[in-house]
């Protein structure tokens, strides 16, 4: 792994060699040089934030078994598990994906970049996005949407960048001296469009504020547009972007060809075109429409063979070549990458079948799962490219091989350990849940014998994602060590190479076959295809906006998909105040609101979820993982002081809770004049706030109510005086929860009642029934 | 698509910066399996005789509970009063309703019945009536509307006999320190 091995590889001849340009023909060669001082910042942006992002993922960890950790508002679990996501994605595999496009695209592409200038406004612009993210999200700014939670001042920074990237990627294709595009650039095309679409969609937003906004759709359609995002996050974020980083780096480091061209159109086409409907997945058996959840389970088993087509193509691309993987750190590090790319798009598929899913969703298995992808996929073929790239962008020799072997050895074990215990831990919350005993009563009735049942395997978890992350500051300290070697000035090569010609007709293969069928399997279109980067890419948002809209216009369109209930309505003031808390602690981080139709939930919670008690849910807050209890039939069951005491202070009222202590919420004094831009945003996303939306009115409303439930809590022998305190809202919000739609033959007045109508909600006391 | 020895590693004269591309068919298992999803797809998709997606996530919960309801008759509330009198004089019931009593009741009505969220247990006065059958069916039915949970669904009958006898017969007049001030109406007991 030496300079003169990377240079080498790319020779000014080959150009000469390709069929675009005739053989022997005299042609003026353009000298040119790569741009790799970009590379290294994205590498080490890379690295920074990897470290970053992995070391807030293990304090979530440990948060989870000592909650002692939970020691400042801006420190709970709610505020630090987004601040661990968006790093780890958008923060550490964003930066990977830009290190490697960059590094590869030039050389692919047999040109520079489109433009130095605007490479560094994205290289800056992107890393301004993270810090923004590190400082809003442990502020409790956040859309409340899994993997899209930054504010909506932020989203648009993110799609500004996100456009300049295009710009400069395209441009650089269309400047390219390369007359056909390869697979790896295939992805990239495919992971800049996509990403671009889904940020703008799931991210429409009605602002309510500097830092807050309520999305655009509610419910049912907030839900199903969310996971058409977070899945396909998932796809052409940590998978498209990973594939084209594979193809180019796999090939080189082992210095083999790839298996199968013809593999690499068909899995890259199935893939982009398949992955968009499979987001429902993540919704079975929930209040999305049955058809919706039946879409998705059969497009996800669609998708495990043109998964496993990257895998296949990585590891027979390895044939012949077996030998350097015993040697080179870099192939061991691909391999396992390869090899968890494959188990973890076994297991999609798997997971996404209806009665696994059952027993799966809002368990630990769901975070096993990703881990399996993140870890070793999107980690390892990280590590493996950074440990290929060092010596060649750093232009000296690798500090020491043997650090890089241990990194692997440690990180393998670290990921063994993790999935292991989190697997164990997901399949046992999923059996204890749903068990019953011979009596028909819930076996473990008691939410937190399931929780401390599986904190001897979270210990394990945070002990593999600790090893991990030691094996992060082992490739940081060789980074270091390989930085100081370099040479006093970077020496660039001059490239030289022809430019591409005008006219250009694609060359047949040899005995063209005749008939349809067989010059549609003959790929020679493709080939043309591959010649043209705008046609290519056009045809990609063909594949991937037809599959969405196939998606989502029934979703919007069918009235019957979301049957309405007359008796829901808006939350009252007070109470959107006190769900914004929520959404600002992260509490839908743990606690789902979405019962599903099965026995062992509806005894254990009460009545499932229907579709019509969230229309007012701007944004919906079902949740994906339970690690406290479902909270959607939350309204009633404990009196307002219950709320109070175990805000303040959980294990007061469960011994062995996890959940973080709120006491806070007891001093924080609520922004009654702000809840008028609430009801305001909300009115314009068409609630039906009535009265509310008057001047001044929604403050006065909210006021009413908060001093009828702290006149309650006192009653009930709590702390005197809270009505101007954030707790009166939180607990009007959490004693709101699924009343409306099951509980309105209660004797007067639904608490509901108040919301359309604008008086402000009583508030019963006792904290049930009015 | 064939798969003979000689279509094996033919080299195609792709080049990109040293990569090259072997024309190799895609593995026959692969594709087969493909086709195989897509079948499944297909099938499971349409379905019209749901054979294979059954009736449906609410028709199938509907039959669950039905069947449930048929398997496990609801818990009788109230219980019978002079068995519960007798259990009242039984250390053995009682040392486990106290269990039972801690490790549930407790977080709203103190460790020593003495109130908290929920009222004082210890004193003459009763919201729900002031029998054991009484307290026998408050803890099996709960009264949701004030926040008490309906325990029948989560207590094994022989649980809520000694929780219910514990709370009748063991906490009475036991004056804890700090009581909650009395709640409901009084009811005069004979020692």
């Amino acid at each position: 792994m030496t300079l003169s091995e990377g240079v080498a590889s790319a020779p000014a001849g080959v150009g000469a060699r390709t069929p675009s340009v005739p053989r022997g023909a005299a042609v003026a060669l353009d000298s040119f040089s790569y741009d790799d001082d970009i590379v290294r910042k994205f590498m080490l942006a890379t690295f920074v934030w990897g470290l970053v992002g992995m070391l807030v993922g293990l304090i979530v960890a440990l948060q989870m078994v000592v909650p002692a950790l939970d020691f400042a508002p801006w420190f709970t679990f709610g505020r630090l598990r987004p601040l661990h996501t968006n790093a780890v994605i958008f923060a550490f595999a964003g930066n990977a994906f830009f290190t490697g496009a960059y590094y590869s695209t030039q050389r692919l592409c047999k040109t520079r970049m489109f433009s130095d200038v605007l490479g560094r406004f994205h290289f800056w612009g992107w890393q301004a996005i993270i810090v923004a993210a590190a400082i809003t999200l442990p502020l409790g700014f956040t859309q409340a949407k899994e993997y899209a939670e930054l504010e909506w001042p932020i989203d648009i920074a993110i799609a500004v960048v996100w456009v300049v990237f295009a710009v400069n990627f395209f441009g650089t294709l269309k400047q390219r001296r390369e007359r056909h595009l390869y697979v790896a650039i295939w992805f990239y095309i495919a992971s800049i469009i996509t990403v671009a679409i889904l940020h703008i969609f799931n991210n429409l937003a009605m602002p309510a504020g500097w830092l807050k906004s309520y999305p655009i759709y509610a419910g049912v359609q907030d839900a199903f547009m969310q996971w058409w995002y977070g899945h396909n996050a998932v796809a052409f974020f940590l998978t498209t972007p990973f594939l084209g980083l594979m193809y180019y780096f796999m090939p080189k480091a082992a210095e083999r060809p790839v298996y199968s061209y013809k593999l690499s159109i068909l899995h890259f086409w199935s893939l982009v075109f398949i992955y968009i409907w499979a987001g429902p997945h993540h919704l079975h058996y929930t209040a999305l429409p049955e058809w919706a959840s039946t879409l998705g389970m059969v497009f996800s088993v669609m998708l495990w063979m043109p998964s496993w087509g990257g895998m296949i193509n990585g590891l027979l691309t390895l044939r012949g070549a077996w030998n350097k993987v015993a040697e080179d750190p870099v192939l061991k590090f691909f391999v396992v990458a390869v090899t968890a790319y494959g188990m973890a798009t076994f297991e999609g598929p798997m997971l996404s079948i209806k009665s696994v899913n059952a027993l799966a969703h809002y368990s630990d298995w769901i975070i096993a799962h990703v881990h399996t992808g993140t870890l070793g996929w999107n980690g390892f073929l990280t590590f493996g490219m950074i440990y290929w790239l060092m010596p060649r962008l750093f232009q000296t020799r690798l500090y020491s091989r043997k650090l890089a072997e241990w990194h692997f050895w440690i990180g393998s074990l670290g990921i063994l350990l993790y999935v292991v215990a989190i697997y164990s831990a997901g399949v046992t919350e999923g059996l204890m849940w749903r068990a019953f005993d011979h009596t028909g009563r819930l076996a473990y009735p008691d939410w937190i014998e399931t929780v401390v049942k599986v904190i001897p395997m979270w210990w394990m978890r945070a002990v593999g994602g600790g090893l991990y992350l030691v094996g992060v500051l082992m490739l940081g300290w060789n980074m270091l060590m390989t930085w100081r070697s370099r040479p006093a000035v970077y020496d660039v090569p001059v490239i030289q190479a022809p430019p591409l010609t005008r006219e250009h007709r694609e060359e047949t293969r040899a005995g063209a076959p005749a008939g349809a069928w067989a010059r549609f399997t003959s790929l020679d279109w493709h080939r043309m295809w591959e010649g043209r980067w705008l046609l290519f890419t056009v045809m990609v948002i063909v594949a991937v906006a037809v599959a969405s809209l196939f998606e989502i216009l029934p979703t919007f369109l069918i009235r019957e998909n979301v049957p309405s209930i007359s008796s829901v309505k808006p939350y009252t003031p007070l109470e959107l105040a006190g769900r914004d808390i929520y959404i600002r602690e992260g509490c839908f981080y743990c606690h789902s609101q979405m019962i599903r139709p099965f026995r062992w939930e509806t005894e254990r919670f009460g009545e499932y979820s229907k579709p019509g008690e969230f229309v007012y849910d701007h944004p919906f807050l079902w949740g994906s993982r339970r690690i406290g209890p479902d909270l959607a039939r939350e309204g009633g069951k404990y009196p307002d002081l219950w709320h109070v005491r175990h805000m303040q202070d959980p294990r007061s009222i469960t011994p062995r809770s996890i959940m973080p202590a709120y006491p806070q919420l007891l001093g924080n004094d609520l922004d009654f004049a702000g809840i008028q831009h609430k009801v305001d945003a909300m009115a314009m996303l068409g609630v039906p706030y009535g009265q509310a939306v008057l001047q001044d009115e929604a403050p006065k409303m909210a006021r009413a109510q908060a001093a009828l439930i702290a006149d309650t809590i006192a009653q009930q022998g709590g702390p005197p005086n809270l009505q101007s305190k954030e707790i009166v809202a939180l607990v009007a919000y959490l004693q709101r929860l699924g009343w409306d739609a099951t509980r309105v033959a209660g004797p007067a007045a639904a608490p509901a009642a108040g919301a359309a109508g604008a008086a402000a909600a009583p508030k019963p006391a006792g904290g049930g029934a009015p | 698509m064939p798969t003979n020895k000689s279509d094996q590693d033919r080299l195609l004269e792709h080049n990109y910066d040293g990569i090259q591309e072997y024309d190799n068919p895609m593995p026959r298992w692969w594709v087969w399996i493909f086709w195989a999803s897509i079948l499944f797809a297909v099938v499971y998709g349409l379905d019209p005789w749901h054979v294979l997606r059954g009736p449906g996530r609410i028709a199938e919960y509907d039959a669950a509970m039905a069947a449930a309801a048929r398997a496990f008759p609801p818990p009788a509330a109230g219980g019978n009063a002079a068995t519960l009198d007798a259990l009242g004089r039984n250390p053995q019931a009682m040392a486990a309703g106290k269990q039972v009593f801690v490790t549930n009741c407790a977080p709203c009505h103190r460790p020593d019945g003495g109130g908290l969220i929920g009222p004082n247990l210890t004193d003459d006065y009763w919201i729900h009536g002031g029998t054991v059958t009484d307290v026998h069916r408050t803890i099996t039915q709960g009264v949701l509307d004030k926040g008490m949970p309906n325990w029948g669904k989560v207590l094994k009958p022989e649980q809520i006999d000694d929780v219910a006898v514990y709370v009748f017969f063991g906490l009475h007049h036991t004056n804890p320190p700090n009581p909650k001030a009395p709640q409901g109406e009084k009811v005069e007991r004979p020692e």
